[in-house]
């Protein structure tokens, strides 16, 4: 028998570790203490094993929700489905939480959990920013005002909430048994950021939530605080949007102006 | 051509250790009984946040050596150049010692296993090797290290051994060795190798790094797993490649079950003395 080139080789070596028809036993030499099935069953069983290793660590509170059967029924699926395709691995579990949206249809809190992690993870390693500091207000004056939008901080990310995921969350973070999944009364979104080296999440309400994707989008505050006062008073307007710019500087979720017009 | 007899090797910064994030707090602490870590490249290219900015606060106190995992040098898919560029963009910002990655390939078909899977010793395993070797240390500007991976199987189309391979590789394409005693004698007793006389085939002189590491004994076969203290036969494998290599930089490797630094401080202590016990007898013995 000639040699395989080493393509070929390689081909049939991670065909082999993926499960599909391969012809690499009969290139692997037989001797030894263990025969050549077991031999490449030790390459088979550590792929598996290093990318369920790598999910549990970066689903770690999805793993805790549905407990190791579940989870690892879900994360070896995926793990089959899904070959690696990126040079880190830090990548692999990017599709997860929609594998598990497709995977648990009737207990879509399932992977709301695992999208909140998926975010933090994220965020956790994300670009860097220098957030504005509140105090930086002091240098516009009422021209600025007229023009001036904020830019966030690169880690920033926002999503629909459907459930109560964050009790639940908070409840495995503390070792406490998650309550029962429940569909939220009142929509509201996911807030994810990172503030010095640690992410952070809340949620807000419709009505921050419209004025935070607004400004981010690329309004001026001033186009924010007239969207608001098309529910309310002008000067309820101006108070809410204040108190939500205040609160989004002191969160570090700003790192500078936009709009501008240089002097 | 005559060349000047200039060490292809750097001097040894001395005894390290495997930076880990769970460690991060005791080395910015207070300063300890490390000469130099060395950090996993790979952990560290992501834009931001954290661990790169741990790397810049360890860079203040420690050298770093680079050591990463997905080069995947024997992969016929060729070299990834993002991820080559991305590694060259990391070595100037921690200005290493030095840059390794492992003798083996990782995936094939755009796919990647995120294993360190062997390859053949073959003259054309060789050729593809020593040419993306040439290509890595033309992108980095410096030699390489290579690191000789544990096994657990062999192939019937290598016609070469293990150390042989080693060898024609680090001289045909000029670049170092990074010498994982443990996984020597992983192999050696997976494959029934001599793991001694795997040590006295090898080019001493681009022996540039020694990995330490535990393994997990399965009766008929080990599995390097990183999780346990280095064995004895392993220290004694050691012992052996101080007397043929001299003054070679040694780290330990810990990834699973990491202890409390002390501990491996202490175990790294261990290394040190059979160093410098080798290195007093054969001073002795001149």
């Amino acid at each position: 028998m000639s040699a395989p080139t080493l393509a070929t080789l390689q081909t049939a070596f991670h065909d082999h570790l993926l499960d599909r028809p391969s012809a690499i036993a009969d290139d692997v030499a037989a001797g030894g203490r263990i025969d050549v099935a077991h031999r490449l069953h030790i390459y088979h069983h550590a792929y598996r094993a290093r990318l369920l290793d790598n999910l549990r660590d970066a689903f770690e509170k999805t793993w805790a929700y549905l407990g190791d059967e579940a989870f690892d029924d879900a994360a070896l699926a995926f793990i089959e489905a899904n070959p690696p395709v990126h040079r880190n691995l830090r990548w692999h579990g990017a599709g997860f939480p929609h594998a598990l949206a497709a995977r648990f249809q009737q207990d879509p809190d399932i992977a709301e959990l695992a999208m909140i992690d998926w975010q933090l993870r994220h965020a956790f390693d994300g670009p860097d920013a220098v957030p504005l500091a509140p105090a930086a207000l002091a240098e516009l004056d009422a021209t600025h005002w007229e023009s001036v939008g904020f830019r966030f901080v690169p880690t920033l990310f926002l999503a629909p909430l459907h459930f109560n995921t964050l009790t639940i969350w908070h409840a495995i973070d503390q070792d406490q048994t998650p309550p029962p999944a429940a569909r939220l009364p009142d929509a509201a979104w996911l807030l994810i950021w990172r503030k010095d080296w640690q992410p952070h999440f809340r949620t807000l309400d419709s009505v921050e939530h419209a004025a935070l994707s607004q400004l981010h989008a690329g309004a001026s505050f001033a186009q924010v605080c007239a969207s608001l006062a098309e529910q309310r008073s002008e000067e309820e307007a101006t108070a809410l949007a204040a108190g939500y710019l205040g609160s989004w500087l002191q969160d570090g979720l700003i790192a500078g102006f936009s709009g501008l017009v240089a002097a | 051509m005559m060349h000047a007899t200039a060490p292809i090797r750097k001097p040894s910064p001395g005894f390290g250790l495997g930076l880990r994030p769970v460690h991060y707090p005791d080395f910015l602490r207070e300063p300890q009984a490390v000469d130099w870590l060395e950090i996993i490249s790979d952990n560290y290219l992501v834009p931001g946040g954290k661990p790169l900015a741990m790397l810049d606060a360890v860079l203040e106190h420690y050298p770093v050596a680079m050591h990463g995992v997905s080069l995947s040098i024997g992969s016929t898919d060729g070299l990834d150049r993002q991820y080559l560029a991305d590694l060259k963009k990391l070595a100037q910002r921690a200005q290493p010692l030095w840059i390794s990655d492992h003798l083996c390939w990782t995936g094939v078909a755009g796919r990647n296993a995120h294993d360190l899977l062997p390859l053949p010793y073959s003259e054309e395993a060789l050729r593809l090797v020593v040419r993306h070797v040439g290509e890595v240390q033309d992108t980095l500007g410096q030699r390489i290290l290579l690191e000789n991976v544990s096994s657990y199987l062999e192939y019937r189309s290598s016609d070469m051994s293990e150390w042989e391979f080693l060898r024609r590789v680090t001289e045909e394409a000029d670049c170092l060795l990074l010498l994982d005693v443990n996984n020597i004698y992983v192999s050696s007793i997976n494959h029934g190798f001599d793991a001694s006389a795997f040590l006295r085939h090898l080019p001493a002189h681009r022996v540039q790094q020694i990995h330490l590491a535990g393994h997990s004994d399965h009766g008929d076969y080990i599995v390097d797993t990183h999780d346990h203290p280095v064995a004895e036969p392993v220290w004694a494998l050691y012992r052996e490649a101080c007397l043929l290599f001299g003054e070679v930089a040694t780290m330990i490797e810990r990834d699973d079950h990491i202890p409390e630094l002390a501990e491996l401080i202490a175990e790294l202590d261990r290394a040190r003395a059979i160093s410098a016990e080798v290195l007093e007898s054969c001073e002795a013995a001149a």
